[in-house]
């Protein structure tokens, strides 16, 4: 063989050897780009990809604010409502221990008052008096022998056909001695308002009074129902 | 003998491909242009081959010669923000085409010659 013909022999078979080794490389390289997409792609295609998303991200947050924004918008409302919806309940619930709607429980005194022989009865005005100072100091919910003293309460003397007389509470309730009266607010406010000397409740029925500072006195509610027929709230103008 | 030259450097070349590292993405786009250009100058070599006026010299230095300058000028059209390497692969591939073409011809020609000479004879 010529020496021409074998070194065109192995130029060729080097030349195809280089060619296919190329392609295949690039082959490979092109198939592998769809997994490492990203890692290897030119800093013009990465710089498009980043602006588009850079404009989403944008969008999305613009999104994401709106959406904050709404939502700080309804927790607000929702706190303002629950706010007012706090407010009415505990009105509500100081008006219901007002009317006597409830058993209430709380710190305060008990006065025991009981007929004697030697002394005069006691009659309505009496606990009248006592109820009255009693509010006077301050107190929250009153009873007399468990029936609630409230502000439509009556208490007053019966009077029957044979001489004797009762108490009446509440238009129907009959006291007897002794009577209880419970009374729930502060004690150091009762206590004094009853025991100023001699003019105080206790001085002038010492005989018969005795006074109990105590705690977690219960009070029974209001047995009767409360019905307002005539009254009207009047409109402001 | 040139065939099995052809056929080996092929194998080889392919074997030696698969197992060749990958090379980042960026890259890949010169490589891609040079394989044309590489490509065109074997469809070139066959053709001169066909002719009778095959010149190992020029065909080597054209293989080389062609991918060399195809990634310059990809790389110069990168720089400028022109996409030059468009107007290589249309050369390129237009010229595989003609080249392609005369492949066809010759051997069209040579099987119809084949043919006739057989009828001819058969007369």
């Amino acid at each position: 063989m010529k020496k021409g013909k074998k070194i065109m022999i192995v130029t060729i078979g080097l030349i195809c050897f280089v060619l296919s080794y190329v392609m295949f490389i690039q082959f490979k390289t092109v198939e592998e780009t769809n997994i490492t997409e990203i890692e290897s792609m030119t800093t013009a295609e990465l710089r498009e990809k980043s602006v588009a998303w850079r404009e989403r991200y944008e969008q999305t947050s613009e999104k994401l604010e709106e959406t904050n924004a709404k939502l700080a918008e309804y927790k607000q409302k929702k706190e303002l409502n629950q706010e007012a919806s706090e407010l009415l309940e505990q009105e509500l619930l100081q008006a219901r221990i007002l009317a006597g709607e409830t058993d209430v429980k709380g710190d305060g005194i008990i006065v025991t008052i009981t007929d004697h022989e030697d002394t005069e009865k006691i009659v309505s005005y009496d606990l009248i008096g006592l109820v009255n100072e009693l509010k006077l100091a301050g107190a929250e919910a009153i009873s007399i022998n468990d029936q609630r003293i409230v502000n439509m309460s009556d208490i007053v003397d019966i009077y029957i056909n044979d001489g004797s007389q009762f108490i009446f509470v509440n238009k129907e309730e009959r006291l007897v001695s002794p009577y209880v009266i419970k009374a729930i607010g502060d004690q150091k406010y009762l206590e004094s308002a009853l025991t100023t000397k001699t003019v105080g409740f206790i001085d002038q029925y010492s005989e018969n009074a005795t006074l109990e500072v105590k705690d977690n006195i219960t009070i029974p509610k209001y047995s009767k129902e409360i019905k307002i027929k005539y009254a009207n709230i009047k409109e402001e103008e | 003998m040139i065939f099995i030259a052809i056929l080996i450097g092929c194998v080889v070349g392919i074997i030696a491909g698969m197992y060749a590292p990958i090379i980042p993405y960026s890259l890949s786009g010169y490589l891609a242009i040079s394989i044309v250009a590489a490509l065109d100058s074997v469809f070139g070599g066959i053709t001169s081959v066909l002719k009778g006026n095959f010149d190992l010299k020029i065909f080597v230095s054209g293989f080389f010669g062609n991918a060399i300058l195809s990634i310059l000028l990809t790389y110069l059209g990168e720089k400028l923000n022109v996409d030059i390497y468009l107007a290589a692969i249309v050369v390129f591939v237009g010229r595989m085409f003609t080249n392609l073409a005369i492949i066809r011809r010759y051997y069209i020609d040579k099987w119809t010659n084949k043919k006739q000479k057989i009828e001819e004879e058969n007369k």
